[in-house]
């Protein structure tokens, strides 16, 4: 029944599983994204501050950002916290190895991550804090380094001091919203049976045998039920002794409807993601060069008027007028439960819009922008080399026809798909139709004011 | 299983060593070392980030170098002046522009922006300084300028104040513009031109006020509007095409910003400036104007004013040239049919 309307593409695609299962595959892919994240850094340091030519902003803000929200994410959910080259160093050390099984225990202090930390509270501060800056970190190259070099820093030493990937569980400030959006991705990794599991008692899964190490992501497949958790390193792929592994493709946004596993810090992720959509499209796509301007620090004081009123939106703003939505719902539908959990449930529903706006968003920058890619290709530290020939490709924007139907057609999609998921959410608190589609509607109705607000900011 | 890690290893060492040496090495050692000449990179930043680094180059004459000028944060334009002819155009931020010289004798030239990057762009230059590679420490000596030192030796004061005087404050000049093109048919009509206003040297030594003076009193007879064309044509005669082409394209770089593209004094940095710029398009204020006082005050700067000055960016005949533009400004373009 667990994999009911799903296919196992390990079952239908035995070379994938064979690739997926050979140590040397995540490594191998580890080593190519990390020589990429290296000259990353070594631009951002060592080329042009003029950030439209250094390899540094154009291929990790444009290129690598459109590759994550709009391709991998949507479609492959954490795949790409598979080859994500950050923590790579950090664990290589901890194993002490690159691609083999190296027995023994994992080269670490083995402190243990605080227990009041095991949620994506500091994921979500960390992206509030890096939004916060995003105009100097998306523009300056150096500052970018930086930034890039303090996570792979940060994940070296976290590795040292705890086992496993606590960095990319707890801290990342990426991984956090790809794991909030990793739920809509059609792509799932499940157990073929939960009782083999069960039944197993090993757990070679958790605990690691020779041909991997334990869950680097301290998740238990045995009980997954949604992606936000399970990084895809395919370490159970590899260790598990009976087979039970499956890479389902499915429906996709299932993991919206697990009703036990919905938090508040996963609540106030989506939040914060939205809300950040909407100022990052203000700020750079709207007509406002004043806000900009106060984005970019020209001066102190307006900055921090900037970074107040973004931290009081997205944390008070727009989950309390989100939980004023919630709480009429609440009322008109008469449902029982406790306000605060059916603001955590209904928050759910923002997941879908939040991705549409993010991958709005990013149309709107890339399809601009994206032409810079080649001229930084050929020259990736602005420093007159011409590589493939490509280093005095003119500043060329795409697009401009197809992007305001690209955004509409974008958020439209996501407003429905969040529409659909708050009925489907009002439901598990309402036995009645008729009741859940009277919670639907002012929910419904505070997503449709989001999606206008979008449309404003993109066809102006 | 052993060969996979010792590769993996490898490829780590490549990539987090040997990437960076190699990358740095080959930018900051092998590709000087390849080049068949030396190779000067100059970053060019707004004067409020210091402008052009480095802002003073050394180059041995007969030694050929290449300069590779990278903006750094706004678009730039560069030329080097006088008399080089070289001018790479705008440089868009990140963009890398290049060009390589030699000299053939001592010398100082100038590379300054030509776009208008920031409130204080005139203040980015920079030097190249051309020395014998027998005295290499003898700085080559500015040549005096003729004509700046004639000015002093009349006692005419370069950095007088622009107003105009008194006297011709009532002139009917100010109500309308005089045209060089009417000039031309109202000369060819009959009107009695005075030998010394045909002498293109008495011209740059005098003002349209003193040649109306003269041209009135040979033809008395006729409108002052008639009179004043005639001068408009006079004065702007003696350009030939090209000069003007080059003269237009430094006033567009160097003075625009200031006075306008037009003339008019008004141009997007005029407010920023010490002292309002004079309206070259104003016949009022040009009709009181010498041509080798405006040539010397391009040269020397307007002390005091906030104009910077050019003579280490044009030559003489540059500097005649873009003195002949400002006189287009005020006059308009004359016919083509002569050239001087």
């Amino acid at each position: 029944m667990l994999n009911q309307g799903r296919i196992d593409l390990l079952e239908r695609m035995p070379p994938l599983k064979r690739v997926l299962k050979a140590r040397a595959f995540q490594p191998a892919m580890m080593l190519l994204t990390l020589a990429v994240f290296t000259l990353a850094i070594l631009a951002g340091l060592a080329g042009t501050p003029a950030g439209n030519r250094n390899f540094g902003i154009v291929f990790v803000w444009i290129v690598w950002w459109a590759l994550l929200i709009a391709v991998l994410v949507p479609f492959f959910g954490r795949l790409w916290c598979t080859v994500c080259p950050i923590p790579a160093p950090g664990e290589w050390l901890q194993r002490r190895a690159i691609v083999q099984r190296r027995p023994g225990r994992l080269w670490t202090r083995g402190l243990r991550w605080p227990r009041r930390l095991k949620n994506i509270w500091l994921q979500n501060l960390g992206f509030l804090g890096v939004a916060l800056f995003s105009t100097i970190i998306l523009t300056r190259p150096n500052v970018s380094a930086w930034v890039l070099l303090s996570f792979l820093l940060a994940g070296v030493v976290l590795s040292a001091l705890y086992r496993n990937r606590v960095f990319c569980r707890y801290v990342c400030p990426v991984g956090g919203f790809i794991g909030l959006y990793s739920m809509l991705a059609p792509v799932e990794l499940r157990v073929a049976d939960p009782d083999v599991c069960v039944a197993h008692k090993t757990k070679d899964c958790l605990t690691g045998n020779e041909f991997g190490y334990g869950c680097p992501w301290m998740t238990y497949p045995g009980s997954l039920q949604r992606n936000a958790a399970c990084g895809l390193c395919f370490e159970c792929l590899k260790t598990c002794p009976k087979n039970n592994i499956v890479l389902n493709l499915r429906a996709p946004g299932g993991d919206l409807l697990v009703a036990d596993e919905r938090r508040l810090d996963e609540a106030y992720k989506a939040f914060i993601m939205l809300g950040c959509a909407l100022l990052y499209s203000a700020v750079l796509l709207g007509p406002w060069g004043w806000l900009k301007a106060w984005a970019n620090m020209h001066t102190l004081p307006h900055w921090g008027l900037y970074a107040l009123g973004f931290v009081v939106l997205n944390l008070a703003i727009l989950p309390g007028t989100f939980g004023a939505a919630v709480w009429l719902a609440r009322r008109i539908a008469r449902q029982p439960q406790p306000l605060r959990r059916l603001i955590v449930d209904y928050a759910y529903a923002l997941i879908p819009l939040g991705l549409a706006a993010w991958i709005a968003f990013t149309f709107g920058f890339v399809l601009v922008n994206g032409s810079y890619a080649l001229a930084a290709l050929s020259d990736p530290f602005g420093w007159g080399w011409d590589l493939f020939g490509t280093a005095s490709t003119p500043w060329t924007p795409l697009g401009e026809s197809v992007l305001p139907f690209l955004q509409v057609g974008v958020l439209t999609a996501g407003l429905l798909f969040a529409l659909h998921t708050t009925y489907k959410i009002a439901r598990q608190n309402s036995a009645q139709h008729r009741a859940a589609f009277l919670a639907t509607l002012p929910i419904s109705g505070f997503a449709v004011l989001i999606t206008l607000g979008f449309l404003r900011l993109y066809l102006g | 299983m052993k060969q996979r890690e010792l590769l993996a290893l490898f490829a780590l060492g490549l990539i987090l060593l040997g990437l960076p040496l190699a990358v740095l090495g080959y930018q900051y050692w092998l590709r000087p070392a390849l080049s068949p000449n030396r190779i000067i990179d100059i970053a060019a930043r707004v004067p409020e980030q210091a402008g052009f680094a480095p802002d003073a180059i050394r180059v041995a004459v007969g030694e050929t170098v290449t300069l590779r000028f990278a903006s750094m944060d706004v678009t730039h334009g560069v030329a080097i002046g006088p008399g080089l002819g070289v001018d790479l155009g705008p440089i868009d931020p990140g963009q890398v522009k290049e060009i390589t010289l030699s000299f053939d004798h001592p010398g100082i030239y100038t590379y300054y922006c030509t776009t208008w990057c920031s409130p204080d762009h005139w203040r980015m230059r920079g030097t190249i300084q051309v020395s014998d590679p027998a005295n290499p420490d003898v700085v080559p000596a500015a040549q005096p300028d003729r004509v700046i030192e004639a000015l002093i030796a009349e006692g005419i004061d370069i950095d007088a104040a622009h107003t105009p005087p008194a006297e011709h404050a009532d002139i009917s000049i100010l109500a309308f513009q005089p045209s060089a093109q009417r000039g031309e048919l109202v000369i060819a009509g009959g009107l009695d031109v005075p030998a010394e206003l045909r002498d293109p040297v008495w011209r740059q030594s005098h003002t349209p006020a003193q040649a109306l003076e003269l041209l009135t009193g040979q033809n008395p007879a006729t409108s002052e509007r008639d009179r004043l064309d005639a001068i408009a044509y006079l004065w702007t005669q003696d350009t030939a095409d090209e000069a003007l082409a080059t003269g237009k394209r430094f006033y567009n770089q160097n003075c625009a910003a200031c006075h306008g593209q037009s003339g008019g004094g008004d141009g997007p940095a005029a407010a920023t400036t010490a002292e309002e710029p004079v309206a070259f398009s104003d016949p009022g204020y040009m009709f009181e104007r010498r041509s080798d006082v405006l040539y010397a005050k391009i040269r020397r700067g307007g002390m005091g004013t906030g104009m910077p000055n050019f003579g280490t960016l044009f030559t003489p005949e540059e500097t005649w040239a873009l003195v002949r533009y400002l006189w287009t400004l005020t006059f308009g373009t004359p016919p083509r049919t002569h050239t001087g």
